[in-house]
């Protein structure tokens, strides 16, 4: 490894970006330490790996076994195996909540990189006050859930809310946007993007800033149209960050509660009603806890499948 | 001199001069830019603006303060917002006097132990929080941590644990080990290495690390519904909603008790932007 790297690496590390991989090149640096100090870094990573059993492992673990019997919060109840993960798989509104959850996340992610890829193309070079607008641009990801939903109930739930009052000027009558199940599911929607679109334009800016310019101006010369540029050239050459920030959002995105349960509470008819808003109205409002339980458990396994899918890109893209 | 000066055009001078076509670029991109922002700053405008309108049965006729002097004088802001500071303070607090030394030994150790501790982390990261909230909930009811803002902090140090560590073991790892290396020839112990050489070193990670946690912390409102019931042991983010559900459509109250809720994270962002990576989570991903 060069200085020259070297400083680039640190360079971008104290950017906090790291993502045009910076993150590999000092494992080969790693030269290990001393057998005998094994004993300093035990006392080193000890107090973080109670930390991590006390409150996630055993929880989990503890989870599971709930999840197999017909307890709730306070009784444990008796060991039924699998009927819990039966009865959920056979009830139609779970499959119906899957089948939004999956929409949603569908729609946060891809949405969501789309509006974010789309924003980091346009700050990309000089523009005038270029990172006044990126400071503007990142506050829907830097305020609360709380206050966004706040917000966004304001913009749209009542009658005399701005965006209902808009439709009505425009000739569309009055338009109940939460209170309409398709309705609500877009809004929930639209929500989430809003809210995640500027963590993919942190990822994008990063991952296009590591691109040589002299590339784009070769391909200028050779006579590229800017489609053929985007197509060709700005997608494979980050596509490493691309597959990043589509694990990290759909992981985001499945285990989100708040920007749901905020805004709609899941309804109106269990419309907008995610996984997570699931197992959580089952164990908290029904005291059903194996259910529940069981729900976020199904949940977590496609999550998990889906992450090495798109992990197996990652490795896939670090290689070409 | 001169004359090798004029030889060599050192590249960048090529870009200095911008061509007409560059600078209406550079203009069309701007009014893109604009349209956008305004767009989505809409919802943010929004509270700011209602927050400084009259409340419902208020004599103001245009922009006043008042919202501000009723809901701290008059609701329980106030306590919220202190039991929001206390708990998330000492969530960074703890979680980067845990996360940093752990981090290093991801960083710099090797072996089977080290990477199963690693997985263990990430298998931990993927699973959503509704789990993890039921146990320790039934746990902390017996231990008398509900309801209880000790308990709540715990959970949050809980919940930053697996990236914090990832965070400050990708920043250790843009530090040369030839450093602390250095230093155990001069006698210093691996200890004093870490201490005095690489966690001297690493204040933008330990930084970024500080803020994901304190965001985390401030923004979290699953956690605070489930283990809190009183509303003097409210933080913000349920404060506020709870206040939300009790005055409707008064939205001149609602939203100034929804500007102070969002206060703290924009001032932390404004004065620490450098340092606010969202791509620093997933560089820190992408490493291991």
């Amino acid at each position: 490894m060069t200085s020259a790297s070297f400083t680039e690496s640190m360079e971008r590390a104290r950017r906090g970006v790291g993502v045009g991989g910076s993150g590999k090149a000092p494992r080969s640096r790693r030269r290990g330490i001393a057998p005998g100090r094994a004993r300093t870094l035990t006392l080193l990573v000890l107090p973080s790996i109670i930390l991590v059993l006390l409150l996630n492992a055993y929880p989990v673990i503890y989870a599971g076994v709930q999840s197999l019997r017909n307890g709730d919060l306070i009784i444990a109840g008796d060991f039924i195996g699998l009927k819990n993960y039966t009865s959920v798989l056979t009830d139609s509104a779970f499959w119906a909540s899957a089948r939004f959850t999956l929409i949603f996340t569908l729609v946060g992610v891809f949405g969501s990189w789309a509006v974010g890829l789309g924003i980091a193309m346009l700050l990309r070079g000089k523009v005038p006050l270029g990172g006044f607008f990126k400071v503007l641009l990142l506050l829907p990801w830097v305020v609360p859930t709380v206050v966004s939903a706040t917000a966004w109930n304001w913009l749209v739930a009542t009658p005399q809310s701005p965006l209902p009052a808009l439709a009505k000027a425009l000739g569309f009558g009055n338009v109940l946007f939460l209170a309409d199940p398709l309705l609500a599911q877009i809004v929930v929607c639209i929500f989430k993007v809003w809210i995640s679109f500027p963590f993919m334009m942190m990822m994008m800016s990063a991952a296009l800033a590591s691109v040589d310019n002299n590339v784009y101006e070769a391909a200028r010369v050779d006579g590229a149209t800017g489609w053929q540029m985007f197509r060709h050239m700005t997608l494979p050459l980050t596509a490493r960050s691309t597959y990043i920030s589509w694990i990290l959002m759909t992981i985001f995105c499945v285990n989100d509660f708040p920007t749901v349960f905020l805004l709609t509470h899941g309804g109106p008819v269990n419309a907008t009603q995610t996984l997570v808003v699931k197992a959580y109205q089952t164990v908290f409002l029904e005291f059903r806890t194996g259910p529940g339980v069981a729900i976020a458990f199904l949940m977590t396994l496609v999550l998990v499948v889906v992450s090495v899918l798109l992990f197996k890109g990652v490795q896939k893209a670090a290689i070409e | 001199m001169t004359a090798t000066q004029t030889l060599v055009v050192p590249p960048r001078h090529r870009h200095r001069v911008a061509t007409d076509a560059q600078l209406r670029g550079r203009w069309w991109k701007f009014a893109a830019l604009l349209v956008i922002t305004a767009v989505v700053i809409v919802p943010i405008a929004g509270v700011l603006y209602l927050s400084t309108q009259p409340a419902l049965g208020s004599s103001a006729t245009s922009f006043t303060l008042e919202n501000y002097v009723k809901i701290f004088s008059e609701t329980n802001v106030l306590p919220w917002l202190r039991n929001s500071l206390t708990v998330t303070l000492a969530t960074v607090i703890v979680s980067v006097a845990v996360a940093a030394p752990a981090g290093y030994v991801l960083s710099r150790g090797r072996g089977k132990l080290v990477s199963g501790y690693s997985l263990l982390l990430f298998i931990i990261q993927s699973l959503p929080v509704v789990t993890a909230v039921i146990p320790l909930f039934i746990l902390f009811a017996k231990m008398n941590l509900v309801d209880n803002l000790v308990g709540l902090t715990i959970i949050y140090v809980g919940s930053t644990m697996s990236v914090a560590i990832w965070m400050m073991a990708a920043y250790y790892d843009s530090i040369p080990i030839a450093l602390e290396e250095a230093s155990w020839i001069d006698g210093a112990s691996l200890f004093g290495g870490f201490l005095r050489i690489v966690l001297r070193n690493s204040l933008p990670g330990v930084l970024s690390t500080a803020i994901f946690s304190f965001l985390l912390a401030w923004n979290d409102y699953l956690v605070v519904l489930v283990f809190i019931r009183s509303d003097t042991s409210f933080t913000l983010s349920v404060g506020l909603q709870s206040f939300f559900q009790q005055n409707a459509t008064n939205w001149g109250l609602v939203m100034a008790v929804a500007v102070i809720a969002m206060l703290p994270p924009v001032i932390l962002f404004a004065v620490l932007n450098k340092y606010f990576s969202v791509g620093g989570i997933g560089g820190s991903l992408a490493g291991r």
